[in-house]
C-alpha cells in the first residue's frame, strides 16, 4: 500500500517544488485544524462577555470576537469544518461525476444527449438555491451543506470524464478490445477509465478547493452552517459588521482560508502539469 | 558554381546528461540550378541541419559552423533561401486563408500593395499547377487536398524568390501518384526558374529520381557523398548498402507464394462483402464494394488515402455499419449491428498507429491475457463454432500461450511485464500483432500496419506478418497505400479508387499487366532506388485532380474519369460496373461489352491500355 | 449555419422552459409560507395567499406563471406588492451589466497581455512571476479578494470609496475584485496555448518565409491561440453579466446579485424564481453566442456545421 502511494506520488507529483509546498502547507493546516480545538484552553463556542473584541495578545493569538470567543481556536475549528465539507463533498461529487460522465460518454448518442442536458439544467440553477432548500428541509448543518454542494458540484467532473471517455473510446485499442469480444462494461472499467485516471485525479484535487470555496462564500452570505458550529465563511461573515473597527477579526480567517485554497490549488496545478498540462481541464467555478 | 556552401556545421543540444550532438561537423554544397539530395533515416539529423542552415533553430541549440553562405552572402530566410516541410497541413496556418498566406509573403519580399500582391499570388499558383487560383485563394488549407496544399507551400517558397529552396521530405506525406506529380513539378521549377533545390528525404527512390548529387547522412554525420549514380550503383559504405537493400526489399522477394489457384482453396470465401455501400457526409465513403477473403490467403487492398480502404475494413470488422449491402461469414449472412459478436473474436486487426493501438495502462502480459479471457468468455457463451471447447484457460495454459506468441512475434518473454511506453514503434507493432494473433483468429486485418514505421523496421514487420501467416495460415486482409509492399506480400490484390474497387486479380498478373488505368498509374508512380529507372518515372497521362472537376461522384460517372488519361466521352456519363474475366475483375468502361469488342464468352480479354 | 443556429436557439428555449419548470417547483416545495412571520395571524396570511393565488392547486399556479412568462411577466414581488419582478430586473441589470462589462474588458486586456508576455518572454523569471501571480489570483476566492481590497484601499489607505456606484472611481474596486479571477484564467490560457502554437510547423514555416517574430505571433499564432480563450470567456462573461452575489453585497452595488441575496434572505419566492430564470436565460444566450463565435472564427467548425445538414 505504502509503496503504491509512493509510486502514485511520484507519478503525479514527482519532483515538483510547487506540489511539495502545497502539500506541506496542507499538512500543517490539517494538523492545526485537528489539534488546536483539542488542546486549546478556549472553546470555539463558549462566549465570555469579559473579553470581547480583544486584540492580538499572547493569550489570544488571533484576538477575540464580539462575543468574547477566542478567534485562534475558532478559526482552526472552522478550518477543520471547511476541510471536512470540502473533502467529503469532493469525494461524493467525484464519484457521482465519474459515474455519470462515464455512462454518458460511453453510451453515446441519445442517452448522452439527454444526460448532458439534464446536467446543464441542474448547473444553470445557482447552487445557493439548493443549499437553502436543503437547510430548510434538513436544518442548517454540515450534512445539509455537503448535500447541497453535491446537487450540482459533480457536473464539472461529469463533463470532463465524458469528454475523456468520448475521446478514448475512439482510440484504436478500444476498437481492438471490442474486436476481442471484451464486454462493454469491462472495456469501460479496464481499458477506458484507467486511461482517464490522470485527468480524474487532477479534477478530484481541484474539486476540494472548489467545494471549500463555495461553502465559504455561501456561509459568508449567511446561508449554510449555523451557530454554534462555524466554518471559515461564517467567521468571516460574523466579523463583517465590525469590519471598520476590528479588521483583524476578518483578516485572520481570510488569510487562513486563502492559504488553504492556494495550497490546494498548487497541489492541483502541479498534478495537472504532471498529467500533461491539459488546459482543457479549465474549471469554471461559481464565482458569484 | 555553388549556391550553398556549408562548412563544418555542428549542432548541439544541452541535455540532462551533458550536451548531445545532433549534427556532427558536416560540410556540403549545392550546385547552381541543380538538385542535390540528402538522404538518411529519421533521426539522422537531416532536418536539424537544415534548420541550422536556415538559422531557425530555437535558442536552446548551439550551432557552430565554419561557413554557411548562399551565393557568398549570409542566408536570410525569405530572401535568398526558403524552405518547405513535410506536412503541408501543419505548415499552413489553419485559420488563415490561402490567399493571405501567399500575399503576405509577396508583400514582405517586394514591399508592394495588396492588389499587386494578389496578382502575383495568382501567377505563382498557376506556376505550381493550380487551376482556378482565384477560388483557391479564398479557401482555407484544410479544404485543399494534400497535393494541392504542397503546391501552395511551394508557391509560398517561390514567392520569396530565393536562390535556394530546401525541401525537407516534401512528398513523404503524399500518395504515390501525387508524389510523382509533385516531384515532376519540383523538377520543372528548378529547370524553369533556375532556383537550386536541396532535397532532404528518407526515401531512396525519391532521391534517386531527383538528384544529381547525393549526401548520405547517418547519426549526424555525412558518411558518403557523390554523384547519384555512384551512390546507388556502387555504394562504398555498408550503411548505404543496407539502406538500398531495405528500399528494394530484397528478402521477401524470393519467397514462394502459395498457389491460390489451387482448387482446394478456391471456394473457401471466409468473408464476403457484397455490394456494400457506406456514404459519409459529402461524398466520402465506399460505393458498391464487393470483396472476398479466402481461407489462408493474403489479400491486399491498395489505394491512395481517402479511397475508402479503411472504411471497407472497418465495415468488415463491424466497427462501423454499412448503409447498404450484405456481408457473409462462412456463407452466413451477418447481422448488421451485431457483427463483432457474430465473429466471436475470430477477426482481429492490426492498426496503423502503434502508439494508439495499445492500451498504455496494461502491460503486455495483461493485454494478452485480456484477449485470451475474452476469447474464452466468447467460447463459453457459445457464440463461436464448436471447434474450441469453451473453457477458461488455467493460468499455466495462459502463460504458455503468451510465451509462445511472444516468441513467434520476435519479442522476448521478459518483455511481458513492461508497459507499452517502454517499447519502440516497431516493437509495439509486434505486440499489436501478438495481441491480434493470440486468440488464433481466422482473419487478420492489417490496416496500414507498417506505414508509420521507417524502412528497416518496415521490412522486419512485413517479414514477420508474412512468415507468421505462412506458418499459421490465417487469412489476411493487408491494407496499404504502397504498391511496392503490396506486390511482394500478397496473393491477390484489390485496387481501390474513389470508394470503389477498380481492379482485382492475382497479384502477379495485376502488377505485371495492369488493366485499369489507375492501377497502371499506381504501379508507375513508385520511384525505385535506381537513378536511371527512377528518372524515367512519368506521372502518366494524368490530369491534375481538381475536386470541382468531377460532376458528382454519386451520379453516373466513373470516379477516375477526372484524372484518367484514357477517359472516353461515356466515362463522364456512365458508371462502370465490375466486369469479370476469369479471376480478374475490373471496373472500367474500356472493358464493357460495347467498348471492348467482346462478343462471345470465348473472347480472351487483354489489357486495353 | 442558419440551420445550426436555429437548432441551437430552439434547444436554448427548451432548456429555458425546463429550467423555469424545475425552479418553479423547487421554490414551491420549500415548506412554510413566505408570509408566516411573527405576529401575523393565520387569517391575514391566508388573505395574502389568496391575493397571490397561492391557495390554488400547484399546477394551476404553474400554468398561470408560464402564461405570465410568455407575456414577459415574471410576477409580483412577495415582499413589496407594488413592485413587479421585471421592474426589479430592469432597474438592477444595467448596474450589474456595466460593472460586469468593465470587468470583462479589463480581464481580457490584462489577461491577454500577460499571457503573451509570459509565452514569448525568454526569461524564466518573468514566466514564473506571471504564473505565480495567476495562481494566487485564481486561488483566492472572489469575496476574500474584495474584502482585502476594501480593507487596504478604503479602510487603511482611504484612497478609494468602499460602497455605491456614484462615479467612475467607485468602479475601480469592484471591477478589480471581479476581474481578478477571469484575468488570471485568460492569461493562463493565452500563455499555454500560445506556447503550444509557437512550436507548431506553421510558425516555423512563417519564419522560413521571412516573417518577423512579432508578425508571426500577432498575425498567425494568436488567432489560433484565442479559440480556447473565447470558449472560456463566454460562460465566464455570463456570470459576470448576471452579477456577483458577494462583490455586489460587499460593495453595496444595487445590482442583480444583491437583489438575489436580498430575495433569499427575505424569502421572496417570485423574485428568486424570476431572477433565476433571467440569469438562466442570459447564460443560455451567452453560451449560444460563444458557440456561434467559435464556429465563425474557426473555419473547420464552420464547415462542420455546414455539413451537419448532410
Amino acid at each position: 500500500m505504502l509503496k503504491r502511494i509512493r509510486q502514485q506520488w511520484k507519478t503525479y507529483m514527482g519532483g515538483s517544488r510547487m506540489a511539495a509546498a502545497g502539500c506541506i502547507v496542507l499538512a500543517v493546516w490539517i494538523l492545526l485544524a485537528v489539534t488546536v480545538p483539542l488542546v486549546s484552553p478556549w472553546s470555539y463556542s463558549a462566549q465570555d462577555a469579559q473579553i470581547r473584541n480583544q486584540g492580538v495578545s499572547l493569550l489570544h493569538w488571533f484576538g477575540t470576537d464580539r462575543f468574547g470567543r477566542d478567534l485562534f481556536t475558532r478559526v482552526w475549528y472552522g478550518a477543520g469544518i471547511s476541510l471536512t465539507v470540502g473533502i467529503a463533498s469532493a469525494l461524493i461529487n467525484g464519484a457521482i461525476g465519474v459515474l455519470y460522465g462515464a455512462v454518458s460518454g460511453f453510451a453515446g448518442r441519445h442517452t448522452d444527449l439527454i444526460l448532458m442536458r439534464i446536467a446543464d439544467i441542474i448547473s444553470a440553477i445557482p447552487s445557493m438555491l439548493y443549499v437553502i432548500l436543503l437547510t430548510l428541509v434538513m436544518g442548517a448543518g454540515i450534512g445539509s451543506m455537503i448535500l447541497g454542494l453535491c446537487v450540482a458540484g459533480w457536473i464539472g467532473m461529469a463533463r470532463m470524464v465524458r469528454g475523456e471517455i468520448l475521446k478514448l473510446k475512439e482510440m484504436e485499442y478500444a476498437y481492438a478490445a471490442r474486436m476481442e469480444g471484451i464486454r462493454p462494461l469491462r472495456i469501460l472499467a479496464r481499458h477506458l477509465l484507467p486511461n482517464a485516471a490522470g485527468t480524474i485525479t487532477v479534477n478530484l484535487i481541484f474539486l476540494v478547493p472548489q467545494a471549500i470555496f463555495t461553502e465559504a462564500f455561501l456561509s459568508f452570505l449567511g446561508v449554510g452552517i449555523e451557530a454554534p458550529a462555524a466554518s471559515l465563511g461564517t467567521i468571516i461573515q460574523e466579523a463583517r459588521s465590525q469590519m471598520m473597527l476590528y479588521p483583524y477579526q476578518m483578516v485572520f480567517p481570510l488569510l487562513v482560508l486563502c492559504v488553504m485554497l492556494l495550497a490546494l490549488n498548487m497541489a492541483g496545478t502541479a498534478a495537472e502539469q504532471r498529467a500533461g498540462g491539459r488546459m482543457g481541464t479549465m474549471r469554471g467555478r461559481e464565482d458569484r | 558554381m555553388n549556391v550553398l556552401e556549408v562548412k563544418n556545421l555542428s549542432v548541439q543540444y544541452p541535455g540532462a546528461e551533458g550536451a548531445s550532438e545532433i549534427v556532427k561537423d558536416i560540410s556540403f554544397t549545392v550546385e547552381e540550378g541543380g538538385i542535390t539530395g540528402i538522404v538518411g533515416q529519421s533521426g539522422s539529423g537531416k532536418s536539424t541541419a537544415m534548420l541550422a542552415v536556415m538559422g531557425l533553430l530555437d535558442g536552446r541549440a548551439s550551432v557552430q559552423y565554419g561557413q554557411i553562405t548562399v551565393k557568398g552572402k549570409a542566408p536570410v530566410p525569405g530572401r535568398n533561401i526558403a524552405m518547405i516541410f513535410q506536412d503541408s497541413l501543419s505548415c499552413l496556418n489553419p485559420s488563415v486563408k490561402i490567399g493571405r498566406q501567399i500575399t503576405e509573403t509577396v508583400r514582405m519580399r517586394k514591399g508592394c500593395g495588396r492588389k499587386e500582391a494578389a496578382a502575383r499570388a495568382e501567377e505563382l499558383l498557376e506556376t505550381v499547377g493550380i487551376r482556378n487560383p482565384a477560388l483557391r485563394m479564398r479557401q482555407y488549407p484544410f479544404e485543399l487536398s494534400g497535393g494541392m496544399r504542397q503546391r501552395v507551400v511551394l508557391a509560398i517558397a517561390l514567392a520569396c524568390e530565393p536562390d535556394l529552396i530546401i525541401a525537407d521530405e516534401p512528398t513523404t506525406a503524399l500518395d504515390a501518384v501525387v508524389q510523382a506529380q509533385i516531384l515532376q513539378l519540383l523538377r520543372r521549377i528548378v529547370r524553369e526558374t533556375g532556383t537550386a533545390l536541396l532535397l532532404v528525404s528518407h526515401d531512396m527512390g525519391v532521391t534517386a529520381a531527383m538528384c544529381r548529387n547525393v549526401y548520405v547522412m547517418h547519426g549526424g554525420r555525412i558518411i558518403e557523398e557523390g554523384a547519384a549514380e555512384d551512390i546507388f550503383y556502387d555504394p562504398s559504405e555498408g550503411y548505404t548498402r543496407q539502406l538500398l537493400k531495405d528500399a528494394k526489399g530484397g528478402r521477401l522477394r524470393e519467397r514462394e507464394k502459395r498457389n491460390v489457384d489451387d482448387p482446394a482453396n478456391r471456394e473457401d470465401a471466409l468473408i464476403r462483402m457484397a455490394h456494400v455501400t457506406k456514404i459519409f457526409d459529402a461524398d466520402e465513403g465506399i460505393r458498391d464494394v464487393s470483396l472476398e477473403i479466402r481461407k489462408g490467403e493474403i489479400l491486399a487492398l491498395v489505394g491512395e488515402s481517402g479511397s475508402g480502404k479503411t472504411t471497407a475494413a472497418r465495415i468488415l470488422t463491424g466497427m462501423i455499419r454499412e448503409d447498404k449491402g450484405r456481408l457473409y461469414y462462412r456463407g452466413q449472412i451477418l447481422q448488421r449491428g451485431r457483427r463483432m459478436d457474430s465473429f466471436g473474436g475470430k477477426v482481429q486487426m492490426v492498426f496503423q498507429d502503434p502508439y494508439a493501438s495499445l492500451n498504455p495502462c496494461l502491460t503486455v502480459r495483461q493485454a494478452l491475457s485480456e484477449a485470451l479471457d475474452a476469447a474464452a468468455g466468447l467460447a463459453g457463451r457459445g457464440a463461436v463454432d464448436g471447434r474450441t471447447a469453451g473453457h477458461r484457460l488455467t493460468d499455466q495454459e495462459k502463460e504458455e500461450r503468451i510465451r509462445k506468441i511472444l516468441a513467434l512475434t520476435g519479442l522476448s518473454y521478459s518483455d511481458a511485464d513492461r508497459y507499452p511506453h517502454a517499447f519502440s514503434g516497431g516493437q509495439r507493432q509486434r505486440i499489436g500483432i501478438a495481441r491480434a494473433l493470440i486468440t488464433e483468429p481466422e482473419v487478420l486485418v492489417c490496416d496500414e500496419a507498417i506505414s508509420s514505421l521507417d524502412a528497416t523496421t518496415r521490412e522486419q514487420i512485413l517479414e514477420l506478418i508474412f512468415r507468421v501467416q505462412r506458418k499459421i495460415g490465417f487469412a489476411c486482409l493487408f491494407i496499404s497505400h504502397d504498391m511496392h509492399v503490396v506486390r511482394r506480400i500478397s496473393d491477390r490484390i484489390a485496387v481501390m479508387y474513389g470508394g470503389q474497387i477498380v481492379e482485382t486479380g492475382r497479384t502477379k498478373k495485376v502488377c505485371s499487366d495492369p488493366w485499369h488505368p489507375y492501377t497502371k498509374l499506381l504501379l508507375e508512380a513508385v520511384p525505385e532506388p535506381d537513378p536511371v529507372r527512377a528518372k524515367k518515372i512519368k506521372s502518366g497521362p494524368v490530369k491534375e485532380a481538381a475536386g470541382t472537376d468531377l460532376p458528382d461522384a454519386a451520379g453516373g460517372c466513373c470516379p477516375f474519369a477526372g484524372r484518367c488519361g484514357y477517359a472516353l466521352e461515356c466515362c463522364r456519363r456512365e458508371r462502370p460496373e465490375q466486369y469479370v474475366f476469369g479471376d480478374r475483375g475490373v471496373s472500367c468502361l474500356l472493358y464493357s461489352d460495347e467498348h471492348s469488342g467482346r462478343r462471345s464468352s470465348a473472347y480472351r480479354m487483354t489489357s486495353q491500355i | 449555419m442558419a440551420r445550426y443556429t436555429c437548432r441551437r436557439i430552439l434547444t436554448g428555449f427548451l432548456s429555458l422552459f425546463v429550467l423555469i419548470t424545475v425552479t418553479f417547483f423547487l421554490v414551491r416545495i420549500i415548506p412554510g409560507s413566505p408570509f408566516q412571520r411573527g405576529g401575523v395571524s393565520e387569517t391575514v396570511v391566508e388573505a395574502i395567499e389568496q391575493e397571490y393565488g397561492l391557495n390554488e392547486p400547484l399546477f394551476t399556479q404553474y400554468i398561470s406563471y408560464i402564461g405570465g412568462v410568455l407575456h414577459g411577466d415574471l410576477g409580483i414581488s412577495y415582499q413589496d406588492p407594488s413592485v413587479r419582478v421585471t421592474e426589479v430586473i430592469a432597474r438592477a441589470w444595467p448596474v450589474t451589466a456595466s460593472v460586469g462589462a468593465a470587468a470583462l474588458i479589463v480581464s481580457l486586456i490584462l489577461g491577454t497581455g500577460l499571457g503573451i508576455l509570459s509565452a514569448v518572454s525568454g526569461r524564466r523569471s518573468v514566466k514564473q512571476m506571471i504564473s505565480a501571480g495567476g495562481m494566487i489570483a485564481a486561488g483566492i476566492p472572489g469575496f476574500a479578494a474584495a474584502i482585502l481590497l476594501m480593507l487596504v484601499f478604503s479602510v487603511k489607505l482611504k484612497l478609494l470609496p468602499a460602497s455605491g456606484l456614484l462615479s467612475p472611481v467607485h468602479y475601480i474596486l469592484p471591477v478589480a475584485a471581479l476581474s481578478l479571477y477571469p484575468a488570471a484564467m485568460v492569461s493562463r490560457l493565452v500563455s499555454s496555448t500560445l506556447e503550444t502554437e509557437l512550436t507548431k510547423d506553421y510558425v516555423l514555416f512563417a519564419r522560413a518565409k521571412g516573417l518577423g517574430r512579432r508578425q508571426v505571433i500577432f498575425t498567425h499564432a494568436l488567432k489560433n491561440a484565442y479559440l480556447p480563450v473565447i470558449n472560456y470567456i463566454g460562460p465566464a462573461s455570463a456570470s459576470l453579466l448576471t452579477g456577483s452575489f458577494v462583490v455586489e453585497s460587499i460593495f453595496t452595488i444595487p445590482g442583480l446579485g444583491r437583489e438575489f441575496v436580498g430575495s433569499i434572505t427575505n424569502r421572496d419566492y417570485t423574485l428568486i424564481l424570476g431572477l433565476t430564470v433571467f440569469m438562466g436565460a442570459v447564460v443560455i444566450l451567452v453560451n449560444l453566442i460563444t458557440d456561434l463565435l467559435c464556429a465563425w472564427l474557426d473555419p473547420k467548425t464552420r464547415r462542420a456545421y455546414r455539413e451537419e445538414r448532410a
